[in-house]
This record gives structure tokens, C-alpha cells and sequence, in this order.
């Protein structure tokens, strides 16, 4: 018995965490054992088996991602015999689905279970017969693709948006074999608690859950290449890589190791990007002129003509007239500028900031 | 109830142990079926989102949401009431749907409606009447939990105290919960809900564990097909059961207990509403029932129709509201079990056996058994046999001398052709095993099969091996949960293979997939669903290569 926190990973010593499972530390060690309901920011789940390894002293294989490590434990993760279980385990999850390449765009993790089978070397073919989830193509929300033609049950989108999203707009209808995923009262996801924040679309393994708003720029055939930024929306500063082809933004990813968001978004982040390249927007200031209409200034008259309606109203109405509201995407700093400006002009203390409300 | 309002009714169970099922059950009375208002009120009140709460209704048989849903008579179609004609039976009530095995296999066929249970072979012939005694043993055979159960009014308090009742009690509370552990670890006492796990073990883990409170559960949801022990044991033995459980209580010191039973047995439930209701009146539960401020009380809590929730661990879910799926395993129940507490989940049968034994010995309990066996357990045996019924055997007694001579053997002029064990989760026997087998678990599983809950179910030469391995396949695919993929998609690819309608019909093919898919399900199956249900297909292969059809096509199976 050694005094260390140490087992044994396919015969070399690795030391572990307390409470760590077999899949994590392998993970760790850069052993990537097969899996398909697992996502590292969700609780093991334990459904799809395909991470089964052996234990010494235990005569079944076990789930290892649910499987926490003890002292001097002996595991193997690639004997002939659970290499045989889980080439089988995933032709039949093969089988319950109609055989269907989606694109990759889909979603972040959307070609998880084909690259597992490529690397498993596990075509399809064997298992015949019925197959399980039903898409809901009458389901037209603008964001979220729902084609469970795709969808293995391995309820990540349940869970992520249970446990991450804390939405919970995700339910697992039925059971067995008949087992669909489902909105509320199984209804549209618009009329559920459904924020559209897109967690389950990138976690999905199948492409069962799509970005409908990245799917719009499938036929455009530049690769698409990815630039790590920042949201501009909000203070909170999530992590994105933006998607483009050739010049053309084509969608939002979450950064998984996004510091401020560890892959989460809300629905601004996720879906609203089409303001960037948009024929109406904004790319000078606009004044009204006598008439009261808008009309294109450079910064310099934009800024005096706010200058002298702001000092105006205060002369006229006294301090309390001016109410000044700093943007929910100004940094700190600009948003404390905000505030010494208010206060230097007019004296009041009438300043808000859009995030607050 | 009609008149109570969704807000009287989540409010008089808002603050209850374990609300959810009850107050599904009871706007389900109320309004015929589940209204989407009523899962608004109890979302609001019990604080469960509306979509987990939607997909667990739809989880269960039992609950519907459709309008009138709860109108619709629903007829046992398990395997030995397809024997009886169950879809002769379907086609002739009005709007009759099947429902799975409800452990009334020793009567007509069961059909329950509107929380009714009635029994008959035709639609003119439903009656109401309680469920059989179990037979007499024959002569000179000693008896542990049915010993006293044909005694008239046994089912009544006073009844029950003037045969014996609660001396094993009075015992454990004359001496102390390690004496008490001690005699039960010395009788082999081993859990008769399938798994035969130590008893004792099982109780001293709880006593240990660290949390308050502890937990007693009574697992009553016996949905094996063709068991149906623990139905005759609570119908006529209720206050051996409560008797059992307080004997846990004490044991472990538990303050809280439940007991969780199926919901196909509604007679069973008004009779232990009853029992409960007076044995807190008398002080038999609650805050002093083992002894001053030692409190103890039992709660009861209606399955709603799931195999799954058997499963100890899907069971404490369904107690405390949450998606009927098994937990991960370990923790153990033991020290996570009801909400996180240490919780003993224990069979009825166990726990009915458990005063004779204290009062008795551990000695007397293990010489009831056949040669270094040690004890009894209950069979419930059905099927093409002439005298069907719950027997108390002694641990290894040979199989024929049950079927043959106690049970009277098959219908006139037929041979037994096969039985399956642990109900249907240990597959097929042939009649060669039969001749040889004797019923305990080592001899069993010699033969790759196990004892489980003592269900029995028993096929004459007239009947199809490849049909009855169908009809069981076809109750594991519709009970499987669907939480893990093995067995989710397992129990239906061999269901398409067996009823022929997907993959190679037979030959070398069909057996290699059937063994394949078996072999994962058996190996990687998350709980013991998944892993026993592809002993039906094995077995059949193994001793019925008749039936499955290969021989014909002069393949060789192996
Ligand atoms: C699918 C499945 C169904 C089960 N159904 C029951 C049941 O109806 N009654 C029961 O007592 N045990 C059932 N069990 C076994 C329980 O999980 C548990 O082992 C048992 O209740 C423990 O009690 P015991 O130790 O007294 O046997 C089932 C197990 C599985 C895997
Ligand atoms: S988009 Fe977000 S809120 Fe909506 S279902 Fe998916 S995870 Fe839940
Ligand atoms: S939709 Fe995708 S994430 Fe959700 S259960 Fe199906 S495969 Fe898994
Ligand atoms: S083996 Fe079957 S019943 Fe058990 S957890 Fe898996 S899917 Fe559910
Ligand atoms: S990753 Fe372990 S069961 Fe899915």
C-alpha cells in the first residue's frame, strides 16, 4: 500500500485527485477513452457506456467517467475485450439513426460521434432496424435547429441546459427506445422557458441540435476560420470565436475556456451578430437638421451639438434636467468617465448604467 | 376530493415527505387525467420546472395526460396472462389498453380501471374479490413468513397479536440493536428482492453512515412479471411487514420509513392505509414506537407504473420527485439514499421474515433450509401448472419437487417444456435443468440463471419458446428507462430480432448479432435491467435452438 494518492493507468503509475474518476485523470494523462454523454462541465451521467474500462478485482467492466478512483487501483482502458463492447455498443448507437452526414457547422461538438467512429474504425451496416428520435421540423424558431432524427439520448442538452443554463426548458419524454427530447409540454421551444442561449445546440454530439443562424452560410464554400474576441454586448466579457468565410461573419461560438463564460453565452452573444455586416447600420453620426431629420455629421458637429443641448437644458431646467444612462457594453473605465462627466456638468446625480435594470 | 382547488391540493402536500406521486395521483382522481393546470399548480408549489415534470408524467403508465386517460380499462397482457387469452380479452373491452405484468398471476386475468381492480377471463366475467391465500405446504414442511399467514383475521391487530405478532419486536426491544444485528447475521438472512444482499451488512452500513434522518424503505413495487409474493404477504400479513420495518428502525435508528408499492395493487393500498393509520393510533408508529421520544413513522407512497422504480435507486428518485432513471453507483443507498440520507431499501419478503427469526433464532431459521442451505423464500409460480400460487420452499429443494408435487404438475396430458427463473430476468430453464435444479442460488447459477425474487413461470409442450422469449423481451424494451444505451437500444434490436421484423430473420447471422448485443448489454448495462434481460435470448438460444429457428437453416450456433 503506498501513502500517496496513486493508481495504476494501463500499467504506469499516475497520481489522482481525491475524488476524481478514472476518466478525468486518464483525461488528464492524455488518454482520451471513448465517450458520448460526456461533457466536462456537466455531472457524470453514466448513460452511453462507451467509456467502460476494467478494474482489477471487479468482474464487469465499469463506466469510468462515473467511476471514482481509490488508492492503488488497476485499470485498463483498452483490452481486447472492452475495445470489443464498445466497438459493438457504438454500431448499434449507429443503427437508431437514419444514416445522414450533417455539416460540422452545426455546432461546436456536432461531428463528435462520427470522428469517434472513424476513430474506432466502426462503420455502419450492422444492427438493423427501427430507428428512435423524431425531428420536429415544425418547430420554426429562428435560432434552433431541431432534427432528432440525429438525437442518440444522450440528454446533454437536458442536462446543460438544466445544470448550466439553470432554464431548465428541456424534459426526456417517454422512455426506452421511444424516448424523446422535449420543450416544456412538448411544444415549440418558444413557448417554454427556452432563452435561447444555445448551450445545447454546442453540446450536442450529433448535429441533432444546429445553429439555424450559421446554417444560413452552409453552401458558402470558403473554409471557415475562426478569431477569438470578445462579446461586444455586455460588461460580462464572455469569450467568442467568431466564425467567418472569406470576409463574411457567419456565426458566434462560445469560447469553452472562456474565462468570464466557460462556454456559455445568452442569446445576444450566441445568435445576434447580423447587426455587424448589415446594410442599416450606423457608420457616422447623425444630427436632425431644421427640418427634424436625420442626417449624416461628422463627430466633431455631433459632439458640440450634444455639448450645447446638454448645457442649454441645464441653464433652462436646472441641474436635475439631465439624466445620463452609460451603455451595458462600456467598460469600467468609460463607464466611470461617464459618471465624472455627469457630475462635473450638471451637479446631479442622475446617472444609470442599461445592465442594471 | 372533486371539490379542492390545484392550490388545496399542492398545499396539503407541500409540506409532506415525498409529495410529488401523491399529488400527481390525486389530481389524476380529480380531473381523470393530468390537466397541464394542475402540473402548473405543482411546479409553483413543489418547485420542480415544468419540463422534468412533464417528462416524468409521461415517464409513467399510469399517469396520463390525456383527457379521460384514466377511464380506459387496462388489461395485464404479461406472460402468463397471454397464456390465459389477455388479448382476447383487449380486443373485447371497449377502449382497453395492455398494461405489464400486475402480479395477480395465481387468479383470472387483472384489469384495472379507475384505480379498480377487477379479475376475469371474459369482458361479462370481471369481479372484484381479494387475492388468493398461498396453498398449504404439504405436510411436515416448516415455514418461516407464510407460518402464520392462513390464520384466520391474521391481517387484522388483534388478529396478529393473538398469533404471535411482534414478539421478534419484543425481543430486539428487550435486548439491543447489536443483538439484534448479530442473530440476523447469524441466520444468513439475505435480501429477497432479487439482489441477496446480507441483511445485517446491509443495516449495520446504516446504523454507521453519518445523516439524519435514517430511512427505512419497504421496496413493495414488485413489478417482476410473475412475481407476486409481496402482494400476498401485505394483503394477508400487512402487520408482519410493519412488524419488520420497525425492527430496521431499531436497528439502524431510523426515524422515517416509506413504504412504496405499485400501484396495480389498489386493494393493497386502502387495506395498508388502514393498517397505518391505526397503527399510529395505538402508538405502534410515531414519536414513541420504539420506545419514549423513540419515533418512528411510515409513510405510504404509490408507484405509478414503472418496472424501473423496483430498482432501489430509481425508486428513492421517484420518492423524491425526480426522473425515475437509477442512480450512479456508489454512493450506495446506504449512506445516499433518500434525500441523501442513509436509507435501507429493503424487499417485503425480507422484512416479514425478519421477526420470526429474532423471535425464533438464528439457528431455527437456518435449519429450515435443505441440507448446508440456510432458510426459505417465497416462489410465486404460475403458468401451465395446475395448482399455481406463492409457495414458502426451503432453500434448496429440488425444482421438480415443487412443480411436480406440491404444485401438482402440468395441465392433463403435457409435459413441462421449460420455466423461467427470477421471473423473467433469468431467462429460460429446459426440462433437463429442471430434473436437476435445485432452488438456491448457487445451483441456479450454475446453469447461468439466478433465483431473483422467486418468480416462476411455467410453459408446457403446447407453447413456443420463441414466442415466450418475445412476449418477455417485449416488457424489458417497454420498461427499459432509457437511461443508458445498451440496453436502450438492446431490449428493441432484440425485440425486432425475436418478433422478426428488422435485421437476418435467422441462421448464423441472427445468432451473432443476437450474442452480440447480448454480450454488451449483459457487460456494460448500467443496472440490472439491461444486464438480465439478454438471459432470455441467451437461454433460448442455448436450450431452445428449435425454436429459434437456425437448426433449420443448418447453421451452427456456436
Ligand atoms: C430492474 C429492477 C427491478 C427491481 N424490482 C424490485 C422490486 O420490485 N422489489 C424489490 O424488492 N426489489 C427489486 N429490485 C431489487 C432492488 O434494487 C433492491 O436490491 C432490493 O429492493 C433490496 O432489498 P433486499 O435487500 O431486501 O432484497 C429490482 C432491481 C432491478 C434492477
Ligand atoms: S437554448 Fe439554452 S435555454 Fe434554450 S433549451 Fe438550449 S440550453 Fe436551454
Ligand atoms: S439532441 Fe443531441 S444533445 Fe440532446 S439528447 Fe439528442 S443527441 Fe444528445
Ligand atoms: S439498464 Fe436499462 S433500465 Fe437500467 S439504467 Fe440502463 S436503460 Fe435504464
Ligand atoms: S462517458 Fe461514461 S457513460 Fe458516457
Amino acid at each position: 500500500m503506498t501513502t500517496e494518492n496513486v493508481f495504476e493507468l494501463d500499467g504506469r503509475p499516475l497520481r489522482f485527485e481525491d475524488g476524481e474518476t478514472i476518466f478525468e485523470a486518464a483525461r488528464r494523462a492524455g488518454t482520451a477513452i471513448p465517450s458520448l454523454c460526456y461533457d466536462p462541465r456537466l455531472n457524470a451521467f453514466g448513460g452511453c457506456r462507451m467509456c467502460v474500462v476494467q478494474v482489477e478485482g471487479i468482474a464487469k467492466p465499469v463506466a469510468s467517467c462515473t467511476t471514482k478512483i481509490t488508492r492503488d487501483m488497476v485499470v485498463k482502458t483498452t483490452t481486447p475485450k472492452v475495445e470489443r463492447l464498445r466497438k459493438t455498443l457504438l454500431e448499434m448507437v449507429l443503427s437508431e439513426n437514419p444514416d445522414r452526414q450533417v455539416s460540422a457547422d452545426r455546432g461546436l461538438a456536432a461531428s463528435e460521434m462520427n470522428d469517434l467512429a472513424q476513430r474506432l474504425g466502426v462503420r455502419r451496416g450492422r444492427f438493423a432496424g427501427a430507428t428512435s428520435g423524431k425531428s420536429r421540423p415544425e418547430d420554426d424558431n429562428p435560432f434552433i435547429l431541431r432534427d432528432y432524427d440525429l438525437c442518440i439520448s444522450c440528454y446533454r442538452c437536458v442536462r446543460v441546459c438544466a445544470e448550466r443554463e439553470g432554464d431548465y426548458a428541456l424534459g426526456v419524454k417517454g422512455r426506452g427506445f421511444a424516448t424523446q427530447i422535449t420543450a416544456g409540454f412538448d411544444r415549440a421551444l418558444g413557448d417554454s422557458t427556452c432563452t435561447y442561449c444555445g448551450q445545447c445546440v454546442q453540446t450536442c454530439p450529433t448535429g441533432a441540435l444546429g445553429d439555424k443562424q450559421i446554417m444560413r452560410f452552409e453552401s458558402l464554400s470558403a473554409a471557415p476560420e475562426t478569431t477569438r474576441t470578445i462579446c461586444p454586448y455586455c460588461g460580462v466579457g464572455c469569450s467568442v470565436d467568431l466564425v467567418t468565410k472569406g470576409d463574411r461573419l457567419v456565426g458566434v461560438r462560445p469560447a469553452m475556456d472562456g474565462p468570464a463564460n466557460k462556454g456559455a453565452l445568452c442569446v445576444k452573444g450566441q445568435f445576434a451578430y447580423d447587426f455587424v455586416q448589415h446594410a442599416d447600420r450606423l457608420k457616422t453620426p447623425l444630427v436632425r437638421n431644421e427640418a427634424g431629420e436625420l442626417t449624416p455629421a461628422s463627430w466633431d458637429e455631433a459632439l458640440d451639438r450634444a455639448a450645447r443641448g446638454l448645457t442649454e437644458s441645464i441653464a433652462k431646467h436646472g441641474r436635475k434636467s439631465v439624466y445620463g444612462v452609460a451603455s451595458g457594453r462600456a467598460p469600467n473605465e468609460a463607464a466611470y468617465a461617464m459618471q465624472k462627466l455627469m457630475r462635473m456638468l450638471s451637479g446631479a446625480h442622475y446617472i444609470d448604467n442599461c445592465s442594471r435594470a | 376530493m372533486s371539490h379542492q382547488s390545484p392550490e388545496d391540493l399542492v398545499g396539503h402536500w407541500k409540506g409532506a415527505e415525498a409529495p410529488l406521486l401523491p399529488l400527481l395521483h390525486a389530481f389524476q382522481e380529480r380531473d381523470g387525467y393530468i390537466r397541464e393546470q394542475a402540473l402548473e399548480a405543482i411546479s409553483q408549489g413543489l418547485r420542480i420546472p415544468l419540463a422534468d415534470l412533464f417528462a416524468q408524467v409521461s415517464f409513467y403508465h399510469h399517469l396520463t395526460l390525456e383527457p379521460d386517460g384514466w377511464d380506459a380499462p387496462r388489461v395485464c397482457d404479461g406472460p402468463v396472462c397471454r397464456q390465459k387469452g389477455s388479448k382476447a380479452l383487449l380486443n373485447a373491452l371497449p377502449g382497453a389498453r395492455p398494461m405489464a405484468c400486475s402480479g395477480r398471476c395465481d387468479d383470472p386475468i387483472p384489469v384495472l380501471r379507475r384505480g379498480q381492480l377487477t379479475v376475469g377471463l371474459e369482458a361479462g366475467g370481471l369481479q372484484t374479490r381479494s387475492s388468493p391465500l398461498p396453498p398449504p405446504p404439504p405436510d411436515g414442511v416448516r415455514e418461516c413468513v407464510f407460518a402464520k399467514i392462513r390464520e384466520p383475521d391474521r391481517a387484522t391487530l388483534k388478529g396478529y397479536r393473538g398469533t404471535g405478532g411482534f414478539r421478534g419486536l419484543a425481543w430486539a426491544l428487550e435486548a439491543d440493536p447489536d443483538a439484534l444485528l448479530e442473530r440476523l447475521d447469524q441466520s444468513g438472512l439475505r435480501g429477497r428482492g432479487g439482489a441477496g444482499f446480507p441483511t445485517a451488512a446491509k443495516w449495520r452500513a446504516v446504523r454507521d453512515a453519518e445523516g439524519d434522518p435514517k430511512v427505512i424503505v419497504c421496496n413493495a413495487d414488485e413489478g417482476e412479471p410473475g412475481c407476486f409474493k409481496d402482494r400476498a404477504l401485505l394483503d394477508h400479513d400487512p402487520w408482519a411487514v410493519i412488524e419488520g420495518m420497525l425492527c430496521a428502525a431499531f436497528a439502524t435508528g431510523a426515524s422515517l420509513g416509506f413504504i412504496y408499492l405499485r400501484y396495480e395493487y389498489p386493494e393493497t393500498y386502502g387495506l395498508l392505509e388502514a393498517v397505518l393509520e391505526e397503527a399510529h393510533r395505538e402508538g405502534i408508529l410515531g414519536e414513541d414506537a420504539l420506545g419514549p421520544g423513540r419515533a418512528f413513522h411510515i409513510h405510504l407512497r404509490r408507484g405509478a407504473g414503472a418496472y424501473i422504480c423496483g430498482e432501489e435507486t430509481a425508486l428513492l428518485n421517484s420518492l423524491e420527485g425526480k426522473h425515475p432513471f437509477p442512480r450512479n453507483r456508489p454512493p450506495y443507498p446506504v449512506t445516499h439514499g433518500y434525500r441523501d440520507k442513509p436509507t435501507a431499501v429493503n424487499n417485503v419478503e425480507t422484512l416479514a421474515s425478519v421477526p420470526p427469526i429474532l423471535h425464533e433464532g438464528a439457528e431455527w431459521y437456518r435449519g429450515l433450509g435443505c441440507g448446508e442451505h440456510s432458510g426459505t423464500k417465497l416462489i410465486s409460480l404460475s403458468g401451465d401448472i395446475r395448482r399455481p400460487g406463492n409457495y414458502e420452499v426451503p432453500l434448496g429443494l429440488p425444482l421438480a419437487t415443487l412443480l411436480e408435487d406440491w404444485a401438482g404438475g402440468p395441465p392433463e396430458g403435457r409435459r413441462i417444456q421449460a420455466v423461467t427463473m427470477a421471473g423473467l430476468s433469468g431467462g429460460f430453464l429446459d426440462a433437463r435443468d429442471i430434473a436437476e435444479v435445485t432452488l438456491d442460488d448457487p445451483s441456479i447459477r450454475a446453469r447461468g440463471s439466478f433465483l431473483g425474487a422467486g418468480g416462476i413461470i411455467v410453459y408446457d409442450d403446447s407453447r413456443s419458446m420463441r414466442d415466450a422469449a418475445t412476449d418477455a423481451m417485449s416488457f424489458f424494451a417497454d420498461e427499459s428507462c432509457g437511461k443508458c444505451f445498451p440496453c436502450r437500444i438492446g431490449t428493441r434490436r432484440l425485440l425486432e430480432r425475436l418478433e422478426g421484423s428488422a435485421g437476418p430473420t435467422a441462421g448464423a447471422e441472427w445468432v451473432d448479432e443476437v450474442k452480440s448485443i447480448g454480450e454488451v448489454m449483459q457487460q456494460t448495462s448500467a443496472c440490472g435491467l439491461g444486464q438480465a434481460a439478454p438471459l432470455v435470448t441467451e437461454s433460448l438460444i442455448r436450450r431452445f435452438s428449435e425454436d429459434v429457428g437456425w437448426k433449420h437453416e443448418g447453421a451452427d450456433p456456436s
